[in-house]
């Protein structure tokens, strides 16, 4: 099978296996046409797992298009460096993200972007871009070379040592946290910083780094 | 059910795959293990002349592919190694020369007569690897000691997982325990740490591969080469024994807990 289906919380999880492009379109265009899923696919946020699988800009495209036939949003993209490229070029044709503040925790005390995070239970492998409207979690390694760029928070249940982007539409009330944080470069809103070279990986020592004062800190992480 | 079918890659070019693949092929062989090992590298074929057979070729993998040579004719025997087999790439074409259909084909073929199908990858990821990984059952990942060779492997381990195959595994070809002792060469256990798959030897830098591979005998034909041991030893770990990693495997205990952890 080429395409498989997966209700999350956090969407629907669709993954694109290999294939010709062409028939791989059309698998799913009558996947979502089939009359007894209509209700189940409408209004979905969809999570596109491309795996090994590059998808190009005019692909990408008629996903989109596809997609929004459903009433259906793209919101995660997982997979190689080319299909990220691609979905930077397509972004500004794609409804806006939804606002996504940290923090400020409503009347029930649920944060708002908590039923938005995308978890990723695997280690993300040099190539490898994970890009997400919420926030992400990864229990697992970010190897150098991976990158992860979320509009929320970025935690990392393991080594986070590729490029991160934490509130990456701005967002400068994100954070970044990892079991072992010696990232290649992270970024959160539009600050920008680079581990010292003095830290070197294997100690595991949980932390957090967010934007104090116009720049970004590194802090235990402590409650 | 049949043989296995094991490609052999890394990303990076140069760090011992056809190595590995010939060696491999021998030390199965030598056990009584029938191998058929596959030159998917189409346009720079070498594993004919690691192995000593350059001179044997009649026909090669695309005449097999389309049909010209029959399966049997293609296949050449290592007269030292009763055990085992050959199948040369094609040197005058191209990677576009093979679908992953057509070498799924091919290896399925293969093992119903054979209890190891041994494919030799190009390096890098494009076609050549992909058609590479397509039939395979168990992809080994060639890693040398170094940041840029462990970068490729992580990048190609990853898209060898998004295939749903079997994890890979691991071999760390050169490694020199005097340079890691020094600080100057990645230790396995750095290695390991990055890359999280699970480790199936260790070969150190040897000079006997350098003659041997001059003279078309593999290090694994014998047994004094520390090397030839080496694969020796993974050999026997792909048909399934419980072998011991060696001192020479560097950081001793640290490894034991690395191989326990990784064993399913
Ligand atoms: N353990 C070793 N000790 C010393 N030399 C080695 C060792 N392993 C490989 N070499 C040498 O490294 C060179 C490259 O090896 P090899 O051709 O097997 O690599 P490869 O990964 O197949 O390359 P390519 O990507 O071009 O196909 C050869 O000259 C080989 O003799
Ligand atoms: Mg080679």
């Amino acid at each position: 099978m080429t395409i498989s289906f997966k209700g999350t919380r956090e969407g629907l999880l669709i993954t694109l296996g290999e294939g010709v492009w062409h028939d791989v379109l059309n698998e799913l265009a009558a996947q979502l046409n089939r009359p007894s899923a209509q209700s189940f696919f409408k209004g979905a946020r969809v999570i596109l797992e491309t795996g090994a699988r590059p998808i190009a800009v005019t692909e990408l495209e008629e996903l989109i298009a596809l997609f929004a036939q459903h009433e259906m949003t793209l919101t995660s993209v997982m997979g190689e460096r080319q299909t990220q490229e691609a979905f930077d070029q397509v972004q500004a044709s794609l409804p806006p993200p939804e606002s996504l503040t940290r923090g400020n925790a409503d009347e029930t005390g649920v944060p708002p972007d908590a039923t938005t995070a995308l978890l990723v239970h695997r280690t993300v492998r040099s190539g490898q871009v994970i890009r997400h409207a919420g926030t992400v979690v990864v229990i697992g390694d970010v190897n150098p070379g991976a990158e992860v760029i979320a509009e929320g928070d970025v935690i990392v249940w393991g080594k986070l040592r590729g490029v991160v982007h934490a509130g990456a539409s701005g967002n400068e009330n994100a954070i970044v946290g990892a079991l072992v944080l010696t990232p290649t470069q992270l970024r959160i809103g539009g600050y920008i910083a680079r581990a010292p070279d003095d830290r070197r990986s294997g100690n595991w020592v949980a932390e957090i780094a967010r934007v104090r004062g116009e720049q970004i800190i590194v802090e235990l992480w402590s409650a | 059910m049949g043989g296995q079918v094991v490609t052999i890659t890394s990303g990076k070019g140069g760090v011992g795959k056809t190595t590995a693949t010939a060696n491999l092929g021998v030390a199965l062989a030598r056990r009584g293990q029938r191998v058929v090992c596959i030159d998917a590298d189409i346009g720079l074929r070498n594993l004919d002349v690691v192995l000593g057979l350059e001179n044997r070729i009649v026909y090669d993998l695309v005449d097999v592919i389309e049909g010209r040579a029959k399966l049997r004719q293609g296949l050449i025997k290592d007269k030292r190694l009763p055990e085992l087999h050959l199948l040369p790439a094609a040197q005058k074409r191209d990677k576009t020369a093979v679908t992953d259909k057509q070498m799924i084909k091919l290896c399925d073929d293969l093992r119903k007569e054979f209890d190891f199908v041994l494919v030799d990858s190009p390096a890098g990821i494009e076609g050549g690897f992909k058609y590479s990984i397509a039939p395979a059952y168990q992809v080994l990942i060639v890693v040398t000691p170094e940041v840029s060779s462990v970068r490729d492997a992580d990048r190609v381990i990853g898209l060898v997982e998004a295939q749903e195959k079997s994890s890979p595994r691991l071999i760390i070809n050169r490694m020199r325990p005097s340079m890691v002792r020094r600080g100057e060469m990645l230790a396995t256990s750095d290695v390991l740490e990055i890359l999280s798959i699970e480790l199936l030897g260790i070969v150190p830098e040897d000079e006997a591969i350098i003659t041997s591979t001059n003279k078309g005998h593999p290090v694994a034909l014998e047994d004094h080469s520390p090397a030839g041991a080496a694969f020796t030893r993974i050999a026997q770990r792909m048909m399934g024994e419980d072998v011991a990693f060696q001192a020479l495997d560097e950081s001793g205990g640290l490894l034991d807990r690395f191989s326990r952890l990784f064993r399913r």
